[in-house]
Parts: structure tokens; C-alpha cells; sequence
């Protein structure tokens, strides 16, 4: 089967089902049996079907089309020689910056970029042979200690991603925001792995949720009247936001381009906003609902920033090149080298005045900008517009991954039915940050990625901190969410770039595993206070001992160099790149220390968490007599999970079985996807001093064996720790407690972030609302109110002005005329006589006056 | 073709009116008669639109691919002041006159709780209706003022009557308002008009912008070209197009008039206070949340869904393309006042207990995307004339009005709903209409999500877009603008969980809170498919619109580019100049 058809078809398909399922449920669910039962099916089948596409296209499409790398060699002179390159002045590095990592590997490479140019066009595979002459020669003049470790070091990436648009949903000029697909064996990995837990958890939730399929007293809300609520049920809705969430989930895996992650990125949101908030009724539940939203939105505005950066410098939003386009990869990483440089778009922004003034941005001028990155020169402007798209994407990835300092809503988030706490929040949804900056990576410069890293530790840090003092047990593992997050991010940010993605993979599935136990115990003792639960494994030992793989998975436990569960795989792949990390930047090693320290308290607490739950004695005997085993539906996922905690982390060349098979597992799988060029070592610009080693150097044994050693260390000490305070009870929790009671108090209180937040966020904005809402009021309409008084006032003195003014005047004056008429009245006496002496007088009068008048004329 | 165009465009614009005629006409008890007929008459007009949308209708369809003016046509109507009844359709106008059309029939369905004067009542709703549509067709630009006007009336009686305990306030508020801007316009119109001159056009633009018909054959063309040109004196013009480009080509409107500015700029000006009081932006919006409290509901529904679009398609339409000098100069302004409103509005918004006066705020802070997305100038020399960011901003700002046009009156109606039934809007006397009212809920949660920007819904796509566009013309706008849409999570969510979840609603009239019927289904129903549709599949919008938009942005870019600029660059060496030459002065004085 020809891959670059057949699987934007396959997945496209595996992405739609849950759709379909959620339309359907949307208007029919209530009529799917009783209170809907029917669409726990639809929707199961809906999340199966793509379950099996996924799968099958995993193992029948891709698999056979694109080998798998080889195993990384453990070559300890290669690594003497890299060590001895670390700790070179910057300038060498400087030197052969450009050179040296354009190496082709000997031996099994070449078949890989066979395999790889089989799918693509006549024009990609001539590329990519001259990508190889030209690597070849630059291999003979670089240094010898880079050819020796391993034939996945190649600037080529060993497979193509495929890429393509499905459709537009605008165009403007060069301009297209579309709807597409970017797929490498990443993307087909996520889809695997999401639809298999998400299958899990829809036949589990078909036990948890049965609650539902009748009326359903709620005692956690009180009416008015003082009884408490009762309601319908809601089977259906809750299957119908699941199914949303798992297409919304599949659309950022599946997405093309930027955008598009964001719109997916939105939607699984909103479908995290209804499952929190599932139970509407309670106010708890939406506040969380509100907070969870309304907090990841601070994160998408960075975002945001993030993309209008991105589209307004490069005019694209696409991963790869489609259609000959470049995508935004190849821009900042041009082939054949595929090194990191500021692309030309950003480029021609930052001399946006030079521009203006006349300079033509020729592709010299461009070359020339870019290579001058001192203060106030466009190169340095424009490697800040890197700096700062990049960071604006991944707030948006702290936002969604509970990252300090938005890791608020985690918690809180706990709110929602516990088989969406296993899924959305801890398997899939928030691990879509760790996701997208994994899917990124090739954009992030190295000071990008130090911010990247220091806020992965030290949020692994803090919610380890506040998860040892939880007593609410979905709680406890909601930070331990956020701290295993944190763990990737700081694995992504020190360079680890596989290692972020196992953990990922890894953790998704000990992390539902574990939900859906405390799900399970929950269902059994209807609390979430672990101080009333208590010696539960002997009630429900299915929950407890696939609870303690759970642990003992997430912990790392293992035999060093000989074979452990799946964290401890990727655990030690994390701590193994912060120390080669620490190696080249002395001045980050506190990196690998709270990482170190972080898997010590991750230890304490688990256990803590299984002690306090399933062994000793009951500390509520009530609780304790009611509880029993879930039903079948609920336990047969927990011990499919349990089965993959323990193994996932394997590949075949664990057990050196790869010479029949190839090297078949999840790491190999990644190698396969890394981003082409991110496995050279990275320089940054603005701190020349800091250095991203190359992640292959952390499996070199100088490295691999002190991490694997003291992750296994730490692990057992925070195991002991547990177990002295808990399982054995040597030591009283309460005594330390009161010692330790500023540091408890500030533990309990979740470092004070809620209340600090409500202080410098909350408040301020509903205060600046207030008084915009009394701005309107006063001034605008008061100052609208005041003309329009004036207006009337002018009016009135208008209207007074007409009469008693000019009304009066007119009026005084006919008053004057008529009493003048009234005197004449007099004169008019009936007597001739009388009358013809006022015709001589006037007559006479009036000769006089001419006379004299037409007399002084003539004079004058 | 004239006679087919006037035919069809005359029959849109004054069915509405002819039936007011005939409505005079009914007995007056046939109340319900009444209100029949005029939702007949409303869909009759949405179909004859619906009817140029679709493909195979021969003459009558609206050509997507053509960007410029079709189905125009021209008839003298005053002579002595060059005054024609000129209407023509375009990208622009055309996506407002189907959105207007389609808001009337709803909001007309929405009439039906109206009880009181019912022919009046139907008779103003009609009239308003026309000259609404009026007003999006005139291309003449006094015949648009008159549109404007008489558009006017209706709208003070319908909220003046009609509405809630305050009405008279209101309504006299919304008349003022409206009326200083429709005077302020009418102002730079004559002044537009006095200093225009159709003899300054090339024979190329006197077709393109009608003057001449375009209809007319060679020989009938070139003696009327000839017979404008022998005219004595300078021959004035409403023509819009003709404007425009007298505006983009010729100096006509570059006399300096007040205070060291041009005319254009002072009628650029006077002409966007206009509009924007129309739009609402900040700080002349306070009309808005007072008209829309004690509006009956269907009258919101127009208001918000249309009326406000008129002062957007006012700015595309005029302000921008006849004083580009002026938008360019003021383009800062402009972008500033929309990023003021977005940010202004949705924090009066996250304030208010009146739940219509909270949606009418999230009016102004979402008709502020439509101010700044048409202003983002981001084409020039720094840029390379780039108009691309410039196309998205203003087709980004085209689709958030139609999606307004959706997502608003949706919400308005949602509102007068529950108002309907439990006759109070305090949101703190809500709660657990989610269990009463299911389908209702959950339409109104899909409504409010359009108006959130939630992806896959109309408002996404125009907010996205706008505030993506923006980013090349000012960072400082840009940051701004991303950051309200914190603050519209904020307030809708905040409002939905007051409104529909919690246990039990608190408020009077618990005992009426029943189910919607099905009129009231059908009315919001249509609106929530289109919030989908239009927010899934854009381009069922932007087929229509885009040709003419990005010809409009088109046309500015070349204007900056080819008058602009130099000119820019010619006052840049003049402004190093004198001072050279003063020296020059000196050294001669001193000799």
C-alpha cells in the first residue's frame, strides 16, 4: 500500500468516527435506550473502529514501508572525543557549527534513505542525494568524533513526513489558513496510543458511569429547601462529550499546520470545560469548568501572539512544504543542513525601516542581516522575533499542559467523572502541550528551549511538593500530572527530544492506569479522602495490585542496565540528557538535581498514595464494610493498562531480540520522527555560552549509567520513605507534620497561587470592570446627560427671551398704540368747526415745513 | 440589462414598502392577519436574495468571481443637482443585504409576542426594512443619505413604542445619537459633492464608475464623454464609485480646508464619527446598551444583527476608498478606536447584571474587530506593498460582521425568550435552566460559544482573522487585541454558568419556565446551523465577498504605493531642504 495516499485516508477516517458519533449522540442520544444507554455503545464502537484503523496503520501501512532505525551504539570513545568538544572555548563551536553535524552515518543509513525517497517524488529523492554527496564531503573535513556514534546521525530526516491540505477555510492573496494533515510515524504513534486509551477508558466508563443510566441523587448539592438534588441521568452526554473530545483530540495530533492545531486546540477546551463542569449542578464543578477554560485562554493568548508572528513573518502556517511551498520547518530549518537560522520573512520584518528607507532586501542584504545579530540591528531584532514566536507557542503549551505558572486549573479539573481525569486530563488533552512542543521543536532556539526547561523543574518541583501533603487522591495524582509534565517539557527543553516523547507515550498510559485505580477505589468507597479509605486491597485486590504496577512504573523502578516497567525507561532517558545537559552548561546543572530530587519525592508520594489507600488497617470501618471489586467492565482495562505500563517501554532490542524482527518499539518509533536537524548540537545567539547537546551523547555511558543509577537511588529512597511513614509506620506523619508546620501550611495551601492570583488577576479585572461599567454611567452618559441639560436650559432661556422679551416689546408696543388710539379718541368730538381748524393748522404746518425744509436743502 | 437590474434590485428594496402600504389596508382586528403577511412579505424578499445567490439564474445571479459593481443601473432622479436613483450590488454588499434579509424574516417570526398597535408595529418594521436594504444598494451617495435617514424614524418609533419601562429615554438617546451623525454626514457629503468634478476622470473611469453607462454603445458613449466634457464649469457628482475615484486619482479632495488639513480629511472624519456612532465604537456607544435593554426583542435583533453593520459597511464602503489620504493618515485612529472597544466593551461586559445589557457589550467589543480589521493598512514601503495581511484583515472584518449578524441576534432572541417567560434579565436570579429548558440551553450555549470564538463556530473565524492580520501593521494593537480573548472567556462563561447551570433556578416565575415551542425553535434553530456552517466552511461566505474586498485593498495598495509614497519620500526631502537653503541664505547675507 502506498503510504502517501493511503494513510491521510486511513487516519483521516480514524479521526472522523468519533465525530460521527458525537452528531449522532447530539440529536438522537436521548432516544438511545434508557437515558441513553445505547450511546455508550455508539460512541465505544465509534473510538474501537479508529482504534483499529489506527492500528492497522501502524503495523500494515507504515511499519512496512519505512524501517526503523537501528539501536543508538554506546560508543565510549566516541564519547570522550564530544566530551573533550564540550569543553572547547564557544568560538570552536562556532567553527564547525556549519560543518560538522552534516555527517552521514555508515552502514544501515543508507537503506534508511533508500526506503525513505521511496515514497517521495523523483525531485525529493535527487535531493535528498545531493543532500548526501554534499554531506559526505563535508563528513571527510569535519571532525572524526561525530561519524562514529551510530547511522541515525544524519541531517536528512530518515522519513518524509506526509503532508497536504484538505481543505481552505480562507485564502487572500499568498495567504491560506487550511485545514491539512502532517503525518510521520509520531503522529501515527499518537494516534495509536490515544485511541487505545481512549478505548479503554470508553469500556470502563460504560462501568463508572451506570450511575447515570437513572435518576441520580447528588449529595454533593444542597436546594434550598435543604434536600438534596435529584436529576435524570446523563449517560448519554457524558459519551457525547467524550467522543468530541476524541475527535478534537485526534485533530491537533493529526493537524497540518499551526492554525489548525489551534482551532483542535480550542475544541478539546471546550470539551474539557463540559467534562469538568459534567456535573452542572454543582458550583464547584463549573467554577473548576470556568477555570480551567478561562486559564488555558491566558496561555492561547501568547499563543496567538505566537501565531501572528509566525503569519505575519513567514505567510504560512504549515509544518512541511506542501505543494512546493515551504512550510515553516524548512524556512527555519532551509535543507541541506537543515541547521536553525532566522528565516528570510523574519528577516525582511525586523528591516521593515531599512525597507522603507530604500534598501532593496536582496538575498545578500538578507544574508548580511542575518549574519549581524549585534544590538539594534535587524538580525538581532529578528532573532528576538523568534525568540518571542516561540515562546508565545509554547505558552500556549503551559496553558494546556498545566505548566507553572497556569498549572492552576489541574487540580481543580479533578471536579469532572474520574475516567475523564484519566483521559483528558492526564493521558491525552494536557499532554497536548508537551505534544506541540515536541511537534515545534525544530522552531525553538536554544534560549527558547532554556526557558522551556527551567519551567518544566520547576514545575516538576513544585506540584511534587504539593503532592505530598494531598489527601484528596484524585489530587495526588493530579499533581503528580503536573509534575510528570514538567518532566517533559524540562526533557524538551535540555535537547532531549525523544525522551520528552517516551515519557510522554509512557506516562500516558501508568498515568490512566492509575486514574482509573483511585476511579475504581472511589466507585468502591464513594470519597476521595484517602484519610477515610485504608487496607482496600484486601476488598479489591484487582484495583490494588494493578495499582502498584501503576506505582512501580511511574516511579522507574527497574533493574539498572538489565530491565525495568516503562518509566523507568524514560525516566532515566530524561535524567541522563539533563546531565549531559549539565555537562556542557555547569551553570544549569541544578536542572538535573531537582529533576533527581523530583523522582525521589515522585517515589514518596505514589506510595504514600498506595500505603494510605490499600494496605494497614481502615481508618473508616464503614467505608470499609460497603466497599467492594468493580465490576469486570471496569478492571479487564486495568489490567490491559497494567500490562502496557509494564511494557511499553520496551523494544525488541531490550531483549536483543531485534535481529529477527528489526528494531521494533516506542523508541525507535520516535527516532524514526525526530525533526530533521535537531539532533546536532545548538548554540544560542544571544547566550553563545549556551549549549543543546546533541541527545545521542546521553545514552554515551559517562552519562547513561550515573543517571540510571541514581534514578533508581532516588526512587528507592522516596519508596523507603513511604514505607516507613505509611506502610510500616516506624515514623508518625502527624509528629512531622507539626514540626514542620510553616513549611506543611504552605504546602497544604498550594503555595498560596489560588490566593495570589485572586489578588493580582481576579480582582484587579472585575475592579477595572466595575469602574468602565461606571465610566459609562457617569462620565459618558453624564457628559451626554449635561449637554443635553444645557441644550434644555438654553431652550428655556430662549423661550423665556421670546416672552417676556420680544413678546414683551411687541405687546408693550400695541399696549402703547392702542392707549395712543384711546387719547386720539378724545379729538374726534363731532363738531365741524373744530375739525376744519385742525385742516388749517395742519396745512399751514405743513407748507412752513417744506419750505424751511426744501430751503435748507438748496442752501446745503 | 438596466431594465432587468432595476426591476430586481427596486423589487428588494421597496417590497418592504409596498406592503407597509397594503398593511394600511387590513381590518383593524386582524391583528395576527397582520403580522402573517408581513413575515411573508420578509421572506419573499430573503428569497428573491436567496434567488441571485444560487447558481443558474441567468441575469439575476450575483457573479462571485467579479469583483466590481454588477447589477447596476442608473436613472435620473433630481437633474438640476445630478442626483440619480443609482444601485448597484457588489462582494461588500451583498453578504449585508442576504444577512439582512434573513435577520428581518427571523425577526419578524420573533414579533409575534407584539401585541400592541400591531399595524404600526408592522408597517415601521417594514419601512425600516427598506431603507436598511436602501442603504447597502445606493450608489448614489444622497440617495444613501436619504436611506439613512428614513431608516431612522421607524427605529425611534419601534423602540419609542414599543419598548420596555424606559423607552422614551432610550429612544431619544438612539435618535440623537444617530441623527448627529447622519448631520455630520450630510455635511461631508455636500462638502465631497462641491469640490468634485466628473471632468477630472479619464474616459476609462467615467465608464467604470457609471457616469457613463457603460450599456451604451461605442459611438452614444464617446458623444456623451464629449458632451461632459464641453461643459462649462466644473460638473459635481453623488456618484459614489466616481468618488472614489476621484478620491484615489485625482487631487479633487486635497485642498487644504481647516487647521493645515485637507478637505478629505475633514470629511474622512466628519463622515467616521457617522458611522462609528452606527457601529458602536467607544466612546460614542452608549446609545447601544440603553436602545437594546428597552427594545423589544425582535428590534435588538435588527439592531444588533443589521443596523450596527451599517456603520462598518460605511467605512468600507466610503470613509476608506474616496479620503485614502485621510485613512492613511488616520488609519492609527481608526484601528485604535476598534482595539478601545474590543477591550472597553468586554470589560463593561464582565460587569453588568442585566443580561441583554451584557450582550449588548459584547456587541461593542466585537464590532471593535470590525474598526480595526478593515483599518490594519499594513501595505507599504516597509512591507513591499504587501497587501496581504491587510486582505485578511478586511475580509476578516467582512465575516465578523456577518458572524455578529448571526451569533448576535441569536443571542438577543435567546434572551427575550427566558424574558418572555419570567419577565426579569438580572443574572443574579438565574440558574438551572440547563434541567428546564434542555434544547433551549443547549442552543444558547452553542450561540454564546459563537460569540466566545469558539473554533467551528462563525465568531472564530472573524476574530482570528482580524486580530492574525494585525500584527504587520502594529505590534502594540496586535498584543492588545489577542488579549481580549481572555476577557471574552471571561465573561461568557461567567454568564452561561449564572444563567443555565447550578442546581435550581432563583428568580420570580420559576412556574413559567417551560420548554420553547417550535416557532421559537424555528428561529433559533436556523441561526445555530448557520453559526456551523459559516464557522466549518467559511468559504461559503468569503466565495461571495472576497473578489471585491481584496479589490478594494487592492486599489488602496496601489494608491500607496503609486501616489502615496512618493509623495511621502518628495515631503521628506522637502522637510531636509530648507534648512540647506537657509544656510545657503546666510552664507549669500553674509557676502
Amino acid at each position: 500500500m502506498d503510504p502517501i495516499t493511503t494513510l491521510p485516508k486511513l487516519l483521516g477516517i480514524a479521526w472522523l468516527l468519533p465525530l460521527a458519533s458525537f452528531v449522532l449522540i447530539l440529536f438522537f442520544g436521548r432516544r438511545m435506550g434508557k437515558a441513553g444507554s445505547k450511546a455508550g455503545y455508539l460512541a465505544t464502537a465509534a473510538i474501537l473502529s479508529s482504534c483499529a484503523i489506527s492500528l492497522f496503520a501502524l503495523f500494515f501501512v507504515w511499519l512496512p514501508n519505512y524501517e526503523l532505525p537501528g539501536p543508538v551504539e554506546h560508543d565510549e570513545s566516541g564519547h570522550h572525543e564530544t566530551a573533550a568538544a564540550h569543553t572547547g572555548d564557544a568560538a570552536e563551536h562556532g567553527d564547525h557549527e556549519g560543518e560538522a553535524h552534516e555527517e552521514n552515518g555508515s552502514g544501515d543509513h543508507g537503506e534508511n534513505a533508500d526506503v525513505a525517497e521511496k515514497p517521495s517524488d523523483e525531485a525529493d529523492a535527487a535531493a535528498a542525494n545531493g543532500g548526501h554527496e554534499h554531506g559526505g564531503e563535508e563528513h571527510a573535513a569535519a571532525d572524526s568524533s561525530a561519524g562514529q556514534h551510530g547511522g541515525a546521525h544524519h541531517a536528512e530526516p530518515s522519513v518524509r513526513p506526509i503532508t497536504g491540505d484538505w481543505y481552505a477555510l480562507g485564502e487572500f492573496g499568498s495567504l491560506r489558513i487550511t485545514i491539512g494533515y502532517y503525518i510521520d510515524s509520531l503522529t501515527v504513534l499518537m494516534f495509536s496510543m490515544v485511541t487505545f486509551i481512549a478505548t479503554c477508558i470508553h469500556f470502563y466508563a460504560y462501568g463508572y458511569m451506570h450511575d447515570e443510566l437513572h435518576d441520580v441523587d447528588d449529595h454533593e448539592v444542597r436546594m434550598s429547601d435543604g434536600s438534596h438534588l435529584r436529576r435524570p441521568g446523563r449517560f448519554y452526554r457524558f459519551f457525547q462529550y467524550l467522543s468530541l473530545f476524541c475527535f478534537s483530540m485526534l485533530g491537533i495530533v493529526i493537524a497540518g499546520n499551526i492554525a489548525m492545531v489551534f482551532v483542535f486546540w480550542e475544541l478539546v477546551g471546550i470539551c474539557s470545560y463540559f467534562l469538568i463542569g459534567f456535573y452542572i449542578e454543582r458550583k464547584s464543578a463549573s467554577n473548576a469548568a470556568n477555570k480551567a477554560f478561562i486559564v488555558n485562554r491566558v496561555g492561547d493568548f501568547g499563543m496567538i501572539i505566537g501565531l501572528m508572528i509566525l503569519f505575519g513573518t513567514l505567510g504560512t502556517f504549515a509544518f512541511g512544504d506542501i505543494d512546493g511551498k515551504p512550510g515553516i520547518f524548512s524556512q527555519v530549518r532551509p535543507e541541506p543542513s537543515h541547521q536553525l537560522i532566522v528565516p528570510d520573512g523574519m528577516i525582511k520584518a525586523a528591516a521593515f525601516e531599512e525597507i522603507e528607507s530604500g534598501v532593496e532586501p536582496t538575498a545578500e542584504k538578507i544574508e548580511a542581516w542575518r549574519a549581524d545579530t549585534s544590538p539594534g540591528t535587524p538580525g538581532h531584532w529578528a532573532y528576538w522575533l523568534m525568540i518571542i514566536a516561540g515562546l508565545g507557542i509554547f505558552c500556549g503549551c503551559v496553558g494546556k499542559s498545566a505548566q507553572f505558572p497556569l498549572h492552576v486549573w489541574l487540580p481543580d479539573a479533578m471536579e469532572g467523572p474520574t475516567p475523564v481525569s484519566a483521559l483528558v486530563h492526564s493521558a491525552t488533552m494536557v499532554a497536548a502541550g508537551v505534544y506541540l512542543v515536541g511537534r515545534f521543536f525544530p522552531v525553538f532556539v536554544p534560549e527558547v528551549l532554556l526557558v522551556i526547561a527551567i519551567i518544566g523543574c520547576v514545575t516538576l518541583f513544585i506540584a511534587a511538593t504539593i503532592a505530598i501533603t494531598a489527601t484528596d487522591i484524585k489530587r495526588v495524582l493530579a499533581y503528580s500530572t503536573v509534575s510528570q509534565l514538567g518532566y517533559m517539557m524540562l526533557a524538551l527543553g535540555v535537547g532531549g527530544w525523544v525522551a520528552g516523547m517516551f515519557h510522554l507515550i509512557t506516562h500516558a498510559f501508568f498515568k490512566s492506569l492509575l486514574f482509573m485505580c483511585s476511579g475504581s477505589v472511589i466507585h468502591a468507597v464513594h470519597t476521595n479522602e484517602m484519610t477515610e479509605m485504608g487496607g482496600l486491597r484486601k476488598k479489591m485486590p484487582w484495583t490494588a495490585y494493578t495499582m502498584l504496577v501503576g506505582c512501580l512504573a511511574i516511579m522507574g523502578a527497574g533493574i539498572p542496565f538489565t530491565i525495568g516497567l516503562s518509566g523507568h525507561y524514560s525516566k532515566d532517558s530524561i535524567l541522563a540528557q539533563a546531565l549531559s545537559f549539565r555537562a556542557s552548561n555547569p551553570m544549569y546543572g541544578w536542572l538535573f538535581i531537582v529533576a533527581a530530587g523530583g523522582a525521589a519525592i515522585t517515589a514518596f508520594y505514589m506510595f504514600r498514595l498506595w500505603f494510605m489507600t490499600f494496605a494497614g488497617p481502615p481508618r473508616n470501618q464503614e467505608r470499609y464494610d460497603h466497599a467492594h471489586e468493580s465490576p469486570r467492565v471496569m478492571y479487564v482495562p486495568l489490567v490491559v493498562l497494567a500490562v502496557f505500563a509494564v511494557g511499553v517501554g520496551w523494544s525488541t532490542n531490550t531483549f536483543y531480540v531485534d535481529s529477527l524482527l528489526g528494531n521494533f518499539g516506542v523508541q525507535p518509533l520516535l527516532e524514526q520522527a525526530r525533526p530533521a536537524g535537531t539532533l546536532d548540537t545548538a548554540h544560542g545567539v544571544l547566550m553563545p555560552n549556551l549549549v543543546h547537546p546533541d541527545e545521542h551523547e546521553s545514552h554515551f555511558p559517562a552519562f547513561h549509567f550515573p543517571a540510571e543509577l541514581v534514578a533508581v537511588a532516588t526512587a528507592l529512597t522516596g519508596l523507603l520513605l513511604a514505607a516507613v511513614f505509611y506502610g510500616w509506620r516506624v515514623l508518625d506523619p502527624a509528629e512531622v507534620r507539626a514540626q514542620f508546620r510553616p513549611i506543611y501550611d504552605f504546602l497544604i495551601h498550594k503555595w498560596y497561587f489560588d490566593e495570589l492570583y485572586d489578588l493580582i488577576f481576579v480582582r484587579p479585572v472585575l475592579f477595572i470592570a466595575n469602574r468602565v461599567a461606571e465610566f459609562d454611567k457617569i462620565v459618558i452618559d453624564g457628559l451626554i446627560h449635561g449637554v443635553a441639560m444645557w441644550t434644555r436650559v438654553v431652550a428655556l432661556i430662549d423661550d423665556l427671551f421670546d416672552r417676556y422679551l420680544i413678546d414683551g416689546l411687541v405687546n408693550a408696543f400695541s399696549r402703547w398704540v392702542f392707549a395712543t388710539a384711546i387719547w386720539f379718541r378724545g379729538a374726534e368730538t363731532g363738531r365741524l368747526r373744530q375739525y376744519v381748524m385742525f385742516i388749517v393748522i395742519g396745512t399751514v404746518a405743513l407748507f412752513v415745513l417744506v419750505t424751511f425744509y426744501l430751503n435748507s436743502t438748496m442752501a446745503g | 440589462m438596466q431594465s432587468t437590474y432595476i426591476t430586481l434590485l427596486s423589487l428588494i428594496v421597496f417590497i418592504p414598502a409596498a406592503g407597509a402600504l397594503v398593511l394600511a389596508f387590513f381590518p383593524r382586528d386582524k391583528g395576527d392577519a397582520m403580522k402573517t403577511f408581513t413575515l411573508v412579505v420578509t421572506a419573499v424578499v430573503f428569497g428573491l436574495t436567496v434567488i441571485m445567490a444560487l447558481p443558474g439564474q441567468g441575469t439575476w445571479q450575483f457573479e462571485q468571481a467579479q469583483s466590481a459593481m454588477q447589477k447596476v443601473f442608473s436613472v435620473p432622479w433630481i437633474s438640476s443637482f445630478n442626483i440619480y436613483y443609482y444601485m448597484g450590488v457588489d462582494g461588500i454588499s451583498f453578504p449585508l443585504v442576504i444577512l439582512t434579509t434573513f435577520v428581518m424574516m427571523l425577526s419578524m417570526a420573533a414579533s409575534w409576542p407584539i401585541q400592541k398597535y400591531v399595524r404600526a408595529y408592522c408597517i415601521l418594521f417594514l419601512i425600516l426594512e427598506t431603507g436598511v436594504l436602501g442603504v447597502f444598494l445606493a450608489l448614489d451617495f444622497f440617495l444613501f443619505y436619504v436611506f439613512w435617514e428614513v431608516m431612522l424614524l421607524p427605529m425611534y418609533f419601534l423602540i419609542g413604542v414599543w419598548g420596555g419601562p424606559r423607552r422614551e429615554y432610550a429612544a431619544i438617546k438612539f435618535f440623537l445619537y444617530t441623527l448627529l451623525g447622519g448631520v455630520l454626514m450630510l455635511i461631508a457629503i455636500l462638502m465631497l459633492y462641491f469640490n468634485s468634478d466628473v471632468k477630472l476622470l479619464s474616459d476609462d473611469q467615467l465608464v467604470a464608475s457609471n457616469v457613463v453607462s457603460a450599456d451604451l454603445g461605442d459611438e452614444e458613449r464617446t458623444a456623451q464623454i464629449g458632451e461632459i466634457r464641453a461643459t462649462d464649469g466644473p460638473i459635481h457628482t453623488f456618484n459614489i464609485l466616481a468618488l472614489q475615484q476621484l478620491g484615489q486619482h485625482t487631487d479633487a479632495f486635497d485642498d487644504e480646508l481647516l487647521f493645515g488639513k485637507n478637505l478629505q480629511w475633514w470629511a474622512f472624519l466628519l463622515l467616521l464619527i457617522g458611522f462609528v456612532i452606527k457601529v458602536p465604537s467607544v466612546p460614542v456607544h452608549t446609545w447601544l446598551p440603553d436602545a437594546h435593554v428597552e427594545a423589544p426583542t425582535p428590534i435588538s435583533m435588527i439592531l444588533a444583527g443589521v443596523l450596527l453593520k451599517l456603520g462598518g459597511y460605511g467605512i468600507i464602503r466610503i470613509c476608506y476608498p474616496i479620503c485614502p489620504d485621510a485613512g492613511f493618515e488616520l488609519a492609527y485612529f481608526v484601528c485604535g478606536l476598534g482595539v478601545v472597544s474590543m477591550v472597553y466593551g468586554a470589560f463593561a461586559a464582565l460587569a453588568q447584571t442585566d443580561f441583554k445589557r451584557l450582550v449588548a457589550y459584547s456587541s461593542v467589543s466585537h464590532m471593535g474587530y470590525v474598526v480595526l480589521g478593515i483599518g490594519v493598512w499594513s501595505a507599504v514601503a516597509g512591507n513591499e506593498f504587501n497587501s496581504d495581511s491587510w486582505k485578511l484583515g478586511m475580509n476578516g472584518a467582512m465575516f465578523q460582521m456577518i458572524a455578529h449578524g448571526i451569533s448576535s441576534p441569536g443571542m438577543f432572541f435567546l434572551v427575550g425568550v427566558v424574558y418572555d417567560r419570567v419577565h426579569h434579565r438580572n443574572l443574579d436570579q438565574f440558574g438551572g435552566l440547563f434541567a428546564r429548558m434542555p434544547v433551549y440551553a443547549g442552543l444558547s450555549i452553542g450561540i454564546f460559544f459563537a460569540g466566545l470564538g469558539l473554533p467551528g463556530l462563525c465568531g472564530f473565524i472573524g476574530e482570528v482573522f482580524v486580530t492574525l492580520s494585525v500584527w504587520n501593521y502594529s505590534h502594540t494593537l496586535a498584543v492588545i487585541a489577542a488579549s481580549v480573548v481572555i476577557l471574552t472567556a471571561a465573561y461568557i462563561l461567567w454568564t452561561l454558568q449564572r444563567v443555565y447551570l447550578g442546581p435550581e433556578y432563583k428568580g420570580p416565575h420559576a412556574e413559567a419556565l417551560t420548554p420553547m415551542n417550535t416557532r421559537e425553535l424555528l428561529i433559533a434553530a436556523p441561526l445555530m446551523a448557520f453559526a456551523i456552517i459559516f464557522g466549518v466552511y467559511p468559504q461559503a461566505v468569503f466565495n461571495y465577498m472576497t473578489p471585491s474586498v481584496n479589490q478594494t485593498v487592492d486599489d488602496l495598495a496601489t494608491w500607496t504605493k503609486d501616489v502615496k509614497t512618493p509623495q511621502l519620500e518628495e515631503e521628506a526631502t522637502a522637510a531636509v531642504q530648507p534648512p540647506a537653503r537657509s544656510v545657503a541664505q546666510n552664507q549669500v547675507r553674509s557676502k
